[in-house]
């Protein structure tokens, strides 16, 4: 049966195209969706594995980790709850530099901290402490842009001299700046804000029960123990999550219409065809074998074509104007799945009803149909 | 065999008999067979005639087990055609169908559609090919077996269904008006292939036709009207039943 069916699609090429296509386009949305809001999670959770901390503390529901704001008192709270051995400010702040990025990242840090939040020096220097006009490049930033030790860097609305290059083994990090938190807290006018705080505990104290302690003390604050956890303070990606699956809804829904009219259509069509079987002995269920075998091709055709699209699609967002640098799309084996889900799901739906009605045609009245 | 199976081959009997046959059409408002009597013998040709609407289709819709009768009972082969329970497996083993028009698939070769019936039997891919080109060979297509229906002349593609027909070694073939859409030659060749199946093979047929030359190849003849078998002086037809050996053959 099996060069049956490739005879029957390639017979009727522009309808198993559409078909085709049509899958194709809903397992591209949700493929795609699905990279962009693994990488722009990534990205974010990435700040949070610089520093190898036990746990992060956050402002509770901010709408986004880079929107968390803790004041400089509750560091000093958070440094002397029992079983803390230190925990490091760190302000975040995201600036736009220019059409290229959009989204450069800032990070205030004091330059005693900068080792045990996870940071290397590759060239130069650490800045003071209390230095103005002093900057650190990420090394993937400072390469992006040619800028070395001594050269100049202008952001926040003044110079900067470059006086070393980091790393920190993180992409998102490397591709940042870090200031003097007094400075970086200046330049964006919150004096005493921070975004995050780092906290190791004291070896043999349970990181759980520290966490705990803080939560207790600090209900406006959370504690975020692993990247996973991180839904607990992001409201964005709580969105984008739901955004995912809802436009996965909606694919599969379009996309079961599309499919199901175009079946039906061709079956009105095949219905002589299908009588002629009928009549020279084919059950059934071997019609509706025929039936599902041709769209379970189409759909397979159209998930693996889909999916061809999604890396098309995600590179071209990439390099949009608003995503440059920020987004870097994360293809996972759990977003193939549900873009195969997806394009199999659909056209299963939309060829359920055409199959059923193929079969309980009775074969008479398909052989005498016009 | 299947569970519809009633009693095993007994092969001087008639290989299809029907008794006080009625069909009356769901709304009721066409009966369309009104008690018809019809013997057909093992390997016998036989052509039934008949103006339009006497119901000649509807019968051959009946012999294949394509819609069931309203009263009265059919039996064909080993088959209690009322009490089918498999109706794929009697028309796939029991029966060949034949059209007016010759319903080939377009997109298949003329082997294609042969080997599309076997769909599901037991013979393997390789010998479904393999028997297919063997029946376009018996209906003398052999070189024209990769064609596909649209380049085949109307006699070519109806002997082609005939050849899809024969896939499954039925033993009875149905045709209903075979030869109504040809010219004369065609007419003469596909007949030719009717004769040699029934010389051949022993395949019974069974013909529904308009046509005088196709009465004439046939073993028997029989007119229908009103929904029933007539007899030449207008009793009931009685046919006597005959064996193959019996058949007077290369007429
Ligand atoms: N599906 C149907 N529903 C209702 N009436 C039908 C149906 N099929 C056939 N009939 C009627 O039953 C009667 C017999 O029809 P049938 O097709 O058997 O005639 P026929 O002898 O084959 O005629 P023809 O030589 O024109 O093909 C006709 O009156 C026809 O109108
Ligand atoms: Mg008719």
């Amino acid at each position: 049966m099996g060069r049956f069916v490739l005879v029957n699609l390639w017979a009727k090429k522009g309808r198993s195209f559409g078909i085709t296509l049509a899958v194709a386009l809903a397992v591209m949305t949700v493929v795609t969706l699905a990279a962009v809001s693994n990488g722009l999670k990534n990205s974010a959770t990435q700040v949070l594995e610089i520093s190898k901390s036990d746990f992060t503390v956050a402002q509770k529901a901010a709408p986004d980790i880079l929107n968390s704001t803790i004041d400089s008192h509750q560091l000093a709270e958070i440094r002397a709850t029992r079983g803390v051995a230190s925990a490091i400010g760190v302000l975040l702040e995201t600036q736009d530099l220019n059409a290229a990025n959009p989204l450069f990242i800032e990070i205030g840090i004091q330059p005693g901290d900068l080792r045990r939040f996870g940071v290397t020096m590759v060239a130069g220097r650490p800045y003071a402490a209390d230095a103005s006009h002093e900057v650190m490049l990420g090394w993937r930033a400072a390469q992006n842009w040619g800028l070395r030790v001594g050269d100049i860097f202008h952001a926040n609305g003044t110079w900067n001299r470059v006086v070393g290059i980091y790393s920190t083994g993180i992409s998102y990090g490397d591709l940042g700046a870090m200031f003097p938190l007094p400075a970086l807290q200046a330049y964006n006018r919150v004096p005493g804000a921070l975004t995050l705080i780092f906290v190791k505990v004291t070896p043999g104290d349970s990181v759980a029960k520290v966490a705990a302690a803080v939560d207790y003390n600090h209900p406006e604050l959370t504690t975020i123990r692993t990247a996973s956890q991180f839904g607990r303070a992001d409201r964005n990606l709580v969105f984008l999550g739901a955004a995912a699956t809802g436009s996965t809804v909606l694919a599969i829904l379009i996309g079961a219409i599309i499919v199901g009219n175009t079946m039906l259509l061709s079956l009105f069509e095949r219905t002589r065809e299908f009588g002629v079987l009928r009549a020279v002995g084919w059950s059934r269920s071997r019609l509706v074998a025929l039936v599902g075998s041709e769209i379970l091709v189409l759909a397979v055709a159209g998930s693996m074509l889909g999916i061809g699209f999604s890396f098309a699609a995600a590179a071209v967002l990439e390099i949009l104007p608003p995503l440059r640098g920020v987004l870097h799309s994360d293809f996972t084996t759990v977003g193939f799945l549900r873009g195969l889900y997806t394009g199999i799901g659909m056209a299963v739906i939309g060829a359920l009803y055409p199959a059923l009605r193929a079969a309980h045609l009775t074969p008479l009245r398909a052989l005498t149909h016009e | 065999m299947s569970d519809d199976v009633v009693d095993p081959a007994p092969r001087a009997r008639p290989i299809i008999e029907c008794r006080g046959v009625e069909k009356v059409y769901e709304d009721g408002s066409v009966h369309a067979l009104r008690g018809l009597d019809l013997e057909v013998a093992p390997g016998e040709l036989l052509a039934i005639t008949g103006p339009s609407g006497c119901g000649k289709s509807t019968l051959l819709h009946l012999l294949a087990a394509l819609d069931t009768p309203t009263a009265g009972s059919i039996r064909v082969g080993e088959y209690d055609l009322a009490r089918l329970r498999r109706p794929d497996h009697y028309r796939r083993e029991e029966v060949g169908l034949v059209f007016q028009l010759h319903n080939l698939m377009p997109q298949l070769s003329a082997v294609g559609n042969v080997e599309v019936v076997m769909v599901g039997t037991h013979r393997r891919r390789r010998d479904r090919a393999a028997r297919a080109r063997e029946l376009l060979a018996a209906v003398d297509l052999l070189p024209l077996a990769d064609r596909r229906p649209p380049q085949l002349s109307g006699g070519e593609r109806q002997r082609v269904a005939i050849a899809r027909a024969l896939a499954n070694d039925p033993r009875v073939l149905l045709a209903d008006e075979p030869t109504g859409s040809l010219d004369s030659d065609s007419v003469r060749t596909v007949l030719g292939v009717f004769e040699r199946l029934r010389d051949d093979l022993g395949v019974t047929v069974v013909l529904v036709t308009h046509d005088e030359s196709v009465a004439r190849i046939a073993d028997r003849t029989v007119e229908m009207l009103d929904g029933r078998v007539r007899h030449p002086d207008g009793e009931v037809e009685a046919p006597e039943v005959r064996g193959p050996s019996a058949l007077p053959l290369g007429r």
